[in-house]
């Protein structure tokens, strides 16, 4: 009995230790007038994860030297985090990293948010697909690869992150306007993944992103045949467009807040975030993790933007026969 | 030589010692909390890594790393109770020791094969980074398919007296593991129409339930073994000749962990059941094994140590992380504008020499608070249960949150304690069901991927020479345990 009794009194402990943890007071007083989170449901240690880090380092000053910090909540494909957003509708101290992957996610479905869930507040950056293969490869141009993939229906593989993600979406994009080649998508629990079986010789190609593969590069140890967009980094390698498909996938990530609030509200976090990413700080960050700023005009453009891209993924989800039932 | 000595020089400065000095603290503790574990300090330190300069920064977290490998195995030992899921092995032996009066004896074992294993997985990484590197890519789905087929044949061994009770204890963990979103078509399984569900349910959560809620309760229940005789504080340690006698095990154990740990994906976890299993096969008593053996320490603690060694391979060489705590690891050092890949080691020499050079040191300080904390934790097994079982399923339970910042996983953590606590009851044993669970997706995904690469032709599992040796290493290691059992029964006829 008594050891029952110890046993709730430690189940009772844990809890309040818990869901104290989550308690709020919503104070008079002007913005801001307490600590800011910043909710991140990606990987710790990842890029969206990182963004969210390089935010909450720089954003002080910004935020009348409030603390800003990083709040992990994973789980249910990103819900877990969404869902802690949505709940704190009218609440500027708490905002969320929003990527590509939040969109497709919404896009088939899976999870139970709709763009108008939060408030769209900044664009910050985008970092292009593009593809990569080993420095042996017999490719040389993406017009190689889909050549093959015409010649031999269904035996040119790619890796990638993911499947029915945003990388998955970027690449069907670019067979969409090859005219639809049988390429194998080969999924893989990470980008890094996906890029080590193309350095391995387990598939043909690698769908991925700059950063990933920078230091093979740098190394020659694999090359890019295309880019969705020019990068610095990357002048001398051919965009899609240059190779004739007119499309520019891209992974982004923008920071938005909880729903309902008012445009004054919306445009003071825009103007706090804009000087928070032009420090000297996040300037170098971007440089490091090899991101492209790509700051959108006002906040309406970026909502635009996301409900844009949950429209484009849902029609090719659903041409691809991969929605689900709703 | 002269870098290595550079490279000293440089930990040795009193801001890189502090830094790895607190990394060793941090790492032992999160190690040994149970829900914690090196993944987890690694991200909770994360931030704290941004102010730092690089050298200091990367220092703190490899010790962390490294010492959350050994603090894994504190609570495994004291309670039984794997702190971290690499010390699942360990779990074994290690409690059998703790139950007979032995723990002082377990807990220097565990340091001792903890320390060698850190070591070895460090010259390992200094000696052959660019060869092993290139091995690990050789590494496709067929092999990943064959490495996990033959993590799951040790279930074999695992199942205790009734192997019917072990096999449906690794199906259930199958069955979990497949609770979730399916990683190649992105379809949701078993996950009831909830979005709680879709990431899964969760290694953390079950062995905090399996192995803390579920003992507890059989604590309440009455049917814990309690811990006979007394503990000694210095006495019980066990003798430098005790430690030399295990010479084997623990080069065996690095062995294994320094050659898995270098393949991404495949983990310390695997490694030490790996070690722990080679160790019981190729023992004269394997019957001893479980029971309260010192070569069952050995091994796996071991080889979790040698794979932190391991897994900075395809990190520095490749840029590749080859584990979840690498993978955070890679996050800090791009924050710092280290970029590993081929041309680290040319570009950054000095400070890839530091990171060997802080690996030694890493282990010592490592050796040194785990020496000075034995005592403590000797006094924690002295504990009575009835105090110290609750506190550890609060503590758990709060590192289940941690892990996620996500309250579901403390309920999938009371839905295991409830599970492993009926299962303990009827007499199944937990561990195949832990298993079933880590390695069920490795061979579901790459059966998969390997079939959507050959158009589904079976052939490739056999073509690939690594693959086909794995799976035959399986099939024997299935049954070696019946076939020596027949073997046996026959000779008793006679």
């Amino acid at each position: 009995m008594i050891v029952a009794r110890a046993w709730l009194r430690w189940f009772a402990v844990s809890a309040v230790l818990i869901v104290g943890g989550c308690g709020t007071s919503t104070g008079e007083a002007p913005f801001p007038n307490r600590a800011i989170e910043i909710v991140s449901w990606a990987t710790p240690g990842g890029p969206s994860d990182l963004l969210a880090r390089a935010i909450a380092e720089a954003a002080p000053d910004y935020f009348e030297g409030q603390r800003v910090s990083v709040m992990t909540r994973q789980g249910g494909a990103g819900a877990a985090g969404m869902q802690y957003l949505r709940s704190r509708a009218g609440d500027p101290h708490v905002l969320g990293v929003f990527t590509a992957s939040g969109t497709v996610n919404m896009a088939t479905g899976r999870i139970p948010f709709a763009p108008g869930d939060f408030t769209p507040i900044l664009r910050i950056q985008v970092d292009p697909f593009l593809v990569a293969v080993r420095e042996d490869s017999p490719f040389r141009t993406i017009g190689d690869l889909i050549g093959a993939a015409r010649e031999r229906p269904g035996e040119v593989s790619m890796s990638g992150f993911g499947a029915a993600s945003a990388h998955f979406l970027g690449f069907q994009r670019l067979r969409a306007a090859a005219g639809d080649p049988d390429i194998r998508w080969i999924a893989y629990e990470g980008s890094g993944d996906a890029v080590v079986a193309a350095l391995g010789g387990h598939t043909d190609a690698a769908h991925t992103n700059y950063n990933i593969v920078r230091e093979h590069l740098r190394a020659g140890t694999m090359r890019v045949l295309a880019v969705a967009l020019p990068l610095t980094a990357l002048r001398d390698t051919p965009t899609y467009l240059d190779e004739g498909y007119d499309l520019a996938p891209v992974h982004w990530r923008g920071v938005v807040g909880p729903p309902g609030l008012s445009p004054e509200v919306r445009a003071d976090l825009r103007e706090r975030l804009l000087a928070t990413i032009r420090t000297a700080g996040f300037q170098e960050y971007m440089a490091r993790a090899a991101m492209e700023y790509a700051v959108m005009e006002g906040s309406d453009a970026f909502g635009a933007w996301i409900a844009e891209e949950v429209d484009t993924s849902r029609a090719l989800l659903g041409r691809l026969g991969l929605l689900m039932n709703e | 030589m002269t870098e290595f000595a550079e490279g000293l020089a440089t930990a040795l400065q009193p801001s890189n010692l502090a830094a790895l000095l607190g990394g060793s603290v941090l790492g032992v503790f999160a190690g040994a909390v149970p829900g914690l574990s090196s993944t987890v300090g690694l991200a909770l330190v994360l931030p704290v890594t941004f102010a730092l300069e690089p050298t200091p920064a990367l220092l703190m977290m490899i010790s962390i790393y490294m010492a959350a490998e050994y603090g894994g195995s504190i609570t495994a030992i004291a309670i039984g109770v794997p702190g971290s899921s690499p010390a699942l092995a360990t779990t074994f032996d290690g409690y059998a020791m703790t139950r007979r009066g032995e723990a002082g004896r377990a807990f220097g074992i565990s340091l001792f094969a903890s320390m060698s294993g850190g070591i070895l997985g460090t010259l390992l990484l200094v000696a052959a980074l660019g060869p092993l590197s290139r091995a690990a890519i050789a590494f496709g789905p067929p092999e990943y398919f064959g490495l996990g087929v033959f993590g799951l044949a040790i279930v074999a061994n695992l199942v205790g007296s009734d192997p019917l009770k072990g096999i449906i204890s690794a199906l259930l963990g199958l069955l979990a593991f497949i609770v979730g979103l399916d990683v190649l078509t992105g379809a949701p399984r078993l996950t009831l129409g909830t979005t709680v569900l879709m990431d899964g349910l969760g290694l953390v959560p079950m062995l905090i339930g399996f192995f803390a809620i579920a003992e507890a309760l059989n604590g309440v229940a009455g049917r814990r073994a309690t811990v006979e005789g007394t503990v000694g504080m210095r006495g019980a340690l066990p003798a430098f000749r005790d430690l030399f006698g295990l010479w084997r095990p623990v080069l065996r154990g690095s062995a294994i962990g320094g050659i898995i740990g270098a393949i991404p994906g495949a983990g310390a976890t695997i490694a030490s059941i790996v070690a722990w299993n080679e160790e019981r096969r190729t023992s004269r008593t394997p019957e001893r094994f479980g029971s309260g053996e010192p070569a069952g320490i050995a091994a796996p603690e071991a080889a979790n140590n040698a794979c932190v060694g391991a897994a900075m391979i395809p990190l520095l060489a490749l840029g590749i992380p080859g584990s979840a705590s690498a993978a955070v690891l890679l996050g800090g050092l791009t924050v710092q504008g280290v970029a590993p890949g081929p041309l680290l080691m040319t570009e950054q020499a000095s400070l890839v020499y530091a990171l060997y050079a802080g690996f030694i040191v890493a282990v010592a300080f490592m050796l040194a608070v785990g020496r000075l904390g034995i005592p403590l934790w000797v006094r924690v097994v002295s504990l009575r249960p009835r105090i110290l079982m609750p506190l550890v399923v609060g503590v758990s339970l709060i590192g289940a949150f941690v892990l996620r910042g996500n309250l579901a996983d403390a309920w999938f953590a009371l839905f295991f304690g409830l599970l492993g606590f009926l299962m303990l009851r009827r007499g199944y044993p937990l561990a195949p069901a832990v298993l079933g669970l880590i390695l069920g997706p490795m061979v579901e995904t790459n059966y998969r991927r390997a079939l959507a690469l050959s158009s589904g032709s079976h052939t490739v599992f056999v073509e690939s020479p690594i693959a086909l040796v794995l799976l035959l290493l399986a099939v024997a290691s299935f049954a070696a345990p019946a076939l020596r059992g027949r073997l046996q029964s026959e000779r008793a006829a006679r």
